[in-house]
């Protein structure tokens, strides 16, 4: 029997929680596909600066350099715009909607598709689930305060938050901390309480806000070199096909457990104040972000054809949620 | 033994025969990685090169090296450096080593605004190396004191190495910051005390300035001319500093407001003009371009390194160990002590640090403690030969009749100080973990 | 032969002063960046990035010029000692093996840079610079005008080999 000796490069640090160590993580997965093949695929991990610089993976795995790499699509928009609606999409669906987009709904073909010229087989391999909206150094009350309000976004959040007048700053991850402590920016977007609280946010922006309008449920991508991926045999893609799908659930479920606990623990013992974006402050970031997105849309046939396919499902499931999750959430769940 | 971790040795080895035959650093990192890594795997991983090249010239905390050159640069270029100097000179009187000891705290100043070894050692160099030379300082000590001093803004935070260990190691920036603080000064406070203390046993080392030279500034021109001199390479320092305290710019940014600020200084002064600003320019790209292509060729040989698993050889050398947390330690600082003589620190970070975490995070290890001692022992790879950065650096800047052999000899005293400063982080971890635990970081 | 190398030497003079260009452009653009985030936000996602792109001209068009002007350190604890027919000796050696080296990253470079044109690359950020392959395409020019250099300090040590 051939065995296969691949590398996989990531877009996170070596030891990054939940992306790189951890349940459902880079190494998880890599530890369940060489134990259920039996060491017939044996893959070694390289983390972010270890092989290659982090955003590198991409044309590497595309080049046949390296086999496969982690990372999330969104990293990808400079290459396809379409990449974005793959991991997450400001005011779009969540963790259950998205894995029935791309299981059920065309989401994981019209993925296959888009990658394709780039020589790359992509998976859904892991999820945050919902993200925070960020920490800020003062309250957000109206839609003006965000005037001229400095904050670290990047990607297509910042675009839409630009369009409300923040002044979005580009700073690489090692200055963000000082940065929101010295007041050089006064908010900061990252994940979720439990990262969140690992870089320290919570000790230089009191004020949190929560459940992130710009990513309801960030999806985590693992890339496989086509041919690579063309040369394994069918049981062999049988079981990389099953690891990323259980990482992809025990991911998210390793997210949700460690976020409530560090919730709880920002909120009683750090003094951070949780709340909500006021409902005007989210209806104009809905109204721009629509603006945005069409005029991607408008661009980019690719991108079209993935929006349309995205928002069709999502209207679908939205209603349907209405008889299900959202009297469940409104009136179910606490009795 | 496999015949790749042979090809590895041999890279070690051949690295070090062409640096001491007279190579230029960066051709000797670049030959002995290509050759060895050909043989080795052949030319597949280093189609990963360009990359890694890409990612070294537009990473963005680099941006402070032509920023700070610059502003080094231009201060020499427009002889406020020279003037500053003698100032500081005759304030420090019959003090013996008094420029030293400027040197050392224009060090931890110009170590609290940025995190780049390579820019402090440039202007440090520029700023006092011939001011120390004329008044008859021995050169060793000279050069030794610079580089020291120069590395000292990669434990004062803000600082590369934490962000990086931050990354590696899962840690918050801002607690590794915190726990920086006090062994960064702890160094500073050691430099300093050599200093004087040599100034007391080796007079002739360290001679004060001239009574004539200093009797040619009476108080009163004293006076005008700190006020002419000291007072704008200070305020730039503090602009800097100020820029990344007061909250008006991220630590990368201040170094751009130190560049404007020396444009500012010297036009305030009368002493701008296009020639000045050009020449300044010129000789600040090349500086960076030379600093650059030496961790551009650098990346051939990491790459290499990993190719003929280097870190497997690492791991091997680790198994013959006795065990126990301490001694796993002890080791692993070892390790990088070793490494720091032909690698530099980001390759030793990403090849010893990742390697050691899963066994102290096993053994309850205070990971904040750890992250300091790491970064403590990494400082010492800039200033060990024959690779260290802090070494080039001033190699680059310093006059021809420095001989490199001055700079290896003076520098040893100060690695000894740094290995100091490793044993006393590790015999009182207080030294670490205190801070961040008292202001909540 | 002198003539030759007189020829290439200007090229990379010229070239090389671009980087001393684009280092007061990156002192104007982040200062201005800082200066100006106050009451100025239109298109600065674009003007950040502009920060990092000056880097890649001022390392790799910087580099053959500061070759030109002999500013590339070495350890000379021995080459110091030795006379200077052997230092040209070793210096014509690591030329060939600089030249060796520059062709081999060039070609090396080539398909990494093609890979971004095809891609049409642009930024990941929008209203980010666009055309992510001028970026990339710096690290073939720059080693390109190194092998330049490398080849004019060939020509020029060629004849100087024999006592
Ligand atoms: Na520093
Ligand atoms: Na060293």
């Amino acid at each position: 029997q051939t065995t296969f000796n691949w590398r996989m490069t990531s877009f996170y640090g070596p030891q990054a929680a939940f992306y790189s160590t951890g349940p459902g993580s880079a190494r998880d997965l890599i530890d369940r596909i060489q134990r259920m093949s039996n060491n017939r695929i044996r893959i070694q991990f390289f983390g972010a600066g270890e092989l290659i610089p982090a955003a590198e993976g991409f044309d590497a795995v595309s080049a046949g350099i390296v086999e496969m790499n982690y990372a999330n699509a969104y990293f990808w928009t400079g290459k396809t715009f379409a990449a974005q609606y793959f991991t997450a999409v400001p005011f779009g669906l969540n963790f259950q909607g998205l894995n029935g987009w791309m299981y059920d709904g065309g989401g994981l073909d019209l993925w296959r598709e888009v990658y394709d010229r780039f020589n790359l087989v992509p998976f859904l391999c892991g999820n945050t689930g919902v993200q925070m909206t960020g920490w800020f150094r003062r309250p957000i009350n109206s839609v003006e305060d965000l005037r001229g309000l400095k904050m670290r976004i990047p990607g297509l959040a910042g675009r839409v938050y630009q369009a409300l007048g923040v002044d979005v700053r580009l700073l690489p991850p090692g200055e963000l901390f000082p940065a929101l402590e010295r007041g050089v920016i006064d908010a900061a977007e990252f994940v979720g309480p439990y990262l969140d609280r690992q870089l320290g946010l919570h000790r230089v922006a009191k004020h949190y806000y929560t459940t992130g309008w710009h990513e309801t449920a960030t999806a985590s991508e693992l890339t496989i070199n086509k041919a690579a991926w063309a040369r394994l045999p069918n049981d062999l893609k049988a079981i990389v096909e099953n690891a990323v799908a259980a990482c992809n659930v025990i991911s998210e479920a390793w997210c949700q457990k460690n976020n409530a606990d560090a919730m709880e623990d920002l909120i009683r013992n750090h003094g951070v104040e949780a709340k909500e974006l006021p409902d005007a402050v989210v209806a104009r970031l809905r109204e721009e972000n629509t603006k945005v997105l069409d005029a991607a849309v408008a661009r980019d046939p690719v991108t079209r054809r993935v929006h349309e396919s995205y928002m069709a499902y999502k209207a679908r499931f939205d209603a349907w949620s209405r008889y299900s999750e959202v009297p469940y959430h409104n009136k179910i769940r606490e009795a | 033994m496999p015949i790749q971790e042979i090809y590895a040795i041999a890279m070690l080895l051949a690295f070090f025969a062409l640096l001491l035959v007279g190579v230029p650093v960066a051709l000797t990192l670049a030959i002995s990685g290509f050759v060895f890594g050909w043989l080795g795997f052949g030319p597949m991983l280093f189609n990963l090169l360009p990359a890694r090249i890409y990612g070294v010239v537009t990473n963005y905390t680099l941006l402070a090296i032509p920023l700070f050159v610059f502003m080094g640069v231009m201060l020499e270029k427009s002889r406020l450096a020279e003037d500053l100097m003698a100032v500081v000179g005759r304030l420090a009187g019959n003090l013996r080593g008094g420029l030293a000891l400027g040197v050392v705290f224009v060090g931890v100043l110009m170590g609290a605004t940025t995190g780049i070894v390579g820019a402090t050692v440039v202007t440090l160099a520029l700023l006092a190396l011939p001011a120390m030379m004329s008044r008859g300082y021995d050169r060793g000590l000279a050069c030794g004191v610079i580089c020291a001093s120069g590395t000292l803004g990669q434990i004062i935070p803000p600082s590369l190495i934490l962000i990086l260990m931050a990354d590696i190691m899962n840690l918050s920036v801002g607690t590794l910051f915190a726990a920086a603080v006090f062994p960064g000064l702890l160094l500073a406070g050691m430099f300093a005390a050599y200093v004087i203390i040599l100034g007391m046993v080796r007079p002739d080392m360290a001679p004060p300035v001239p009574a004539e030279e200093r009797a040619l500034i009476d108080t009163r021109q004293l006076l005008l001319r700190l006020l002419r001199v000291v007072l704008p390479p200070v305020g730039l320092i503090v602009a800097v500093l100020g820029s990344i305290i007061g909250g008006v710019a991220a630590p990368t940014e201040a170094a751009a407001m130190g560049a404007l600020g020396a444009v500012l200084v010297t036009a305030l002064g009368r002493r701008f003009n296009a020639t000045l600003l050009w020449e300044s320019a010129a000789a600040a790209a090349r500086i960076t371009a030379m600093m650059m292509f030496v961790l551009i060729c650098a990346q051939v040989f990491a790459l290499a390194f990993r190719g003929l698993r280097g870190e497997q050889l690492v791991e091997d050398l680790f198994a013959f160990l006795p065990g126990g947390v301490n001694s796993d330690i002890l080791f692993m600082l070892l390790l990088i002590f070793v490494l720091g003589f032909f690698l530099e620190w980001i390759e030793i970070s990403y090849i010893a640090v990742p390697l050691f975490l899963p066994i102290f995070a096993s053994s309850g290890v205070d990971p904040v403690w750890l992250a300091a001692l790491i970064a403590v022992m990494l400082q010492t790879s800039f200033l060990t030969p024959p690779f260290g950065w802090a070494l080039f650096f001033l190699r680059g800047a310093a006059p021809p009749e420095i001989t490199t052999g001055e700079i290896y000899r003076g520098v040893l005293p100060f690695v000894a100080l740094q290995l100091l400063a490793v044993g006393a982080v590790f015999a009182f971890p207080a030294l670490a973990t205190w801070l961040p635990r008292a202001i909540g970081w | 032969m002198s003539r030759a190398a007189d020829t290439l030497e200007a090229l990379v003079e010229g070239l090389g002063r671009l980087s001393a260009v684009a280092l007061i452009g990156l002192v104007l653009v982040m200062a201005g960046n800082v200066l100006l985030r106050y009451g100025f936000s239109a298109g600065s996602v674009w003007a950040q990035e502009l920060e990092w792109h000056l880097m890649s001209p001022i390392a790799l068009l910087g580099a053959a010029w500061a070759l030109k002007h002999g500013e590339h350190v070495r350890v000379d604890v021995f080459y110091a000692r030795m006379s200077e027919l052997w230092q040209r000796r070793v210096e014509f050696l690591s030329c060939l093996a600089g030249l060796l080296v520059s062709l081999a990253v060039i070609w090396l470079s080539w398909r990494y840079v093609m890979q971004s044109w095809m891609q049409g690359e642009g930024s990941a950020n929008p209203g980010g610079i666009d055309a992510r392959y001028i970026l990339k395409g710096f690290i073939p020019l720059g080693f390109a005008l190194l092998a330049l250099q490398f080849t004019a300090l060939l020509l020029r040590l060629a004849p100087q080999l024999r006592r």
